[in-house]
């Protein structure tokens, strides 16, 4: 298993569209607090500080993980079925579960550096162009940690959802196309059905999709950390084992 | 008693209405070359797909190195290498990355057998190529460095000189022949080009539309291919009527080119000159010949070969 997680991690490296997706979000984080700061110069708007930028941005970040794990699913997973390349790994002996929790694990990280790069570079350089400020009271001090921590958690159960749906379509395109669709329009579906039929509407306040947006509020409940944790886990574990199930009916064309 | 490294019985595979494999039962020794021969569509990728537990079978079992059974057979496949219908690469990645990178996913231990490799199968001077940039031949070459990663007691093979320039294929000959003489390494190839199988294995397996017609070894090859007189005089036509008139056989048939094979009288070519000569007619060709595997082949499926 050691040496499959190595292999992934050795491709994750090598992989061009990991770094261009890196490349390109932090060039965005850089861009946007900039932009923010000339702009606030110009109107005589008082600047945003690094903590304010924390907490107004964290919830957008849920957009930019799943934007990430998209890109990633088609680029790093896919692109294995149209080089042919896993027709090599799976006639490697090793067990096809094995092969798919190692391929996971990277790929999860991977989408968890990527889910990074925003909230660290743009508060980064927001504090080094208008000071850090001061962060909500209410379980400050933890709030960052809290927050990046719940944010690496989160990234893994959106990767584990798109690891199961690219080892489904194989297509790097179908499945790109598949998951920023699914992603971006599952929270609207859910609400318009929970808006009608209340246990959707039950069943989404306890979904990965309404939680990764309020990973970033102040205050976290010590009656809401069971549902903050236990959600993604779950989603990693339910993925995981429906992908190790799909990837080992597979046939490998 | 003869030691198999891959045998199947009764293998067979089904898809939406159509039978790509029929009740297979193929065996190759160890240590063998096995030609694996069939048109396109005939089954035989299937089959590697199938080995390399790549796609599952409908019916019937695979035996690899003895063993069979799902866990089994995955520990077995540590010991295989394959190159399955197109080399498989990364394409952004270097000829010595793209070896790194499987050398790592297998576990295999110390770097420098990537370099071995590549010297092995003569990329040693385009290590740090990208992949995507390699010709046909290159990536082939690539493709085979990759398989035989980690030493393997059996190679599998699907068409790997596709692509290769006349010397490559030379040189990969002579690489297989040498794995298989030196390292005793088994190895099972699938090609279209079939005069080249013909220089490389000591067994053959024919298939078409998913039946294993037959296996047979080299010798039994030979001594199957039909023998015949190659003649080649000046009047086709004329000489076609005195091999029937004189040496009393219908036994022969005309080429489009004029020349003519003589199935018959092989025991007595001395008194077939004589009666060409006897006739007039000027022989610009006059040879014993045998068939080859094509000829072979095309008769064994009744038809065209379109390999």
């Amino acid at each position: 298993m050691y040496n499959l997680i190595k292999g992934e991690l050795f491709k994750l490296r090598k992989n061009g569209a990991f770094w261009t997706l890196l490349c390109t979000l932090t060039i965005l984080s850089l861009a946007y607090p900039l932009l923010y700061y000339f702009d606030s110069r110009a109107s005589g708007t008082p600047q945003m500080t690094g903590a304010e930028f924390f907490v107004n941005f964290i919830a957008s970040n849920s957009h930019v993980l799943k934007f990430s794990v998209a890109m990633l699913a088609g680029f790093f997973i896919c692109t294995e079925y149209s080089s042919g390349v896993m027709k090599t790994i799976a006639s490697s002996g090793n067990a096809r579960w094995r092969l798919f929790t190692a391929k996971l694990i990277v790929f999860a990280a991977g989408a968890m550096a990527a889910s990074l790069v925003f909230p660290v570079v743009g508060m980064t350089e927001t504090t080094l162009l208008a000071g850090f400020g001061q962060l909500p009271e209410g379980g400050a001090a933890l709030l960052i940690p809290r927050a990046l921590g719940l944010t690496l958690l989160y990234s893994a159960a959106f990767a584990a959802m798109g690891a199961l749906f690219a080892v489904i379509f194989t297509d790097s395109d179908k499945t790109i196309i598949f998951l920023l669709a699914f992603f971006m329009l599952t929270d609207t579906l859910w609400v318009a059905v929970g808006r009608k039929i209340p246990f959707f509407a039950e069943l989404h306040d306890y979904s990965i999709f309404k939680l990764s947006i309020e990973i970033g509020k102040p205050g976290i409940d010590s009656g809401e950390w069971p549902a903050f944790l236990l959600v993604p886990l779950g989603t990693i574990a339910l993925s995981a084992i429906l992908g190790i199930l799909a990837f080992r009916r597979k046939e490998i064309k | 008693m003869q030691e198999y490294v891959l045998r199947t019985n009764q293998l067979s595979k089904h898809f939406k209405g159509h039978t790509a494999l029929d009740k297979v039962n193929l065996s190759i020794a160890k240590g063998s070359i096995y030609g694996f021969i069939g048109q396109n569509g005939a089954g035989k990728s299937t089959l590697i797909r199938m080995v390399a537990g790549l796609a599952y079978p409908s019916g019937g079992t695979v035996e690899l190195f003895g063993a069979s059974g799902e866990q089994a057979l995955t520990e077995a496949r540590k010991r295989v290498g394959s190159m399955i219908e197109s080399p498989a690469l990364f394409p952004h990645m270097t000829a010595a990355e793209n070896l790194e990178a499987n050398r790592i996913l297998r576990g295999i231990p110390g770097k420098d057998c990537v370099n071995r490799m590549l010297k092995q199968v003569g990329l040693e001077g385009a290590q740090r190529k990208k992949a995507r940039n390699f010709s046909l031949g290159m990536k082939q070459r690539l493709g085979l460095g990759i398989a035989l990663l980690g030493d393997p007691e059996f190679l599998m093979l699907d068409e790997p000189i596709n692509g290769l320039d006349p010397v490559g294929v030379v040189e990969i000959r002579e690489l297989l022949r040498r794995l298989n003489r030196e390292l005793g390494i088994t190895i099972l190839i699938s090609s279209h080009i079939l005069s080249e199988l013909h220089l490389v294995a000591s067994h053959y397996g024919i298939i078409h539309r998913g039946r294993l017609l037959e296996q047979l070894t080299a010798e039994e090859l030979n001594s199957k291919c039909q023998q015949y007189l190659l003649i080649k005089a000046d009047h086709p036509d004329r000489a076609a009527a005195v091999i029937q008139k004189e040496l009393d056989t219908a036994d022969f048939e005309v080429m489009q080119d004029g020349a003519i094979k003589l199935f018959s009288r092989m025991e007595d070519p001395g008194r077939v000159s004589t009666a060409l000569f006897s006739a007039g007619l000027v022989i610009e060709k006059f040879m014993p010949m045998g068939e080859d595997l094509e000829s072979y082949y095309t008769k064994r499926i009744g038809g065209h070969p379109h390999v």
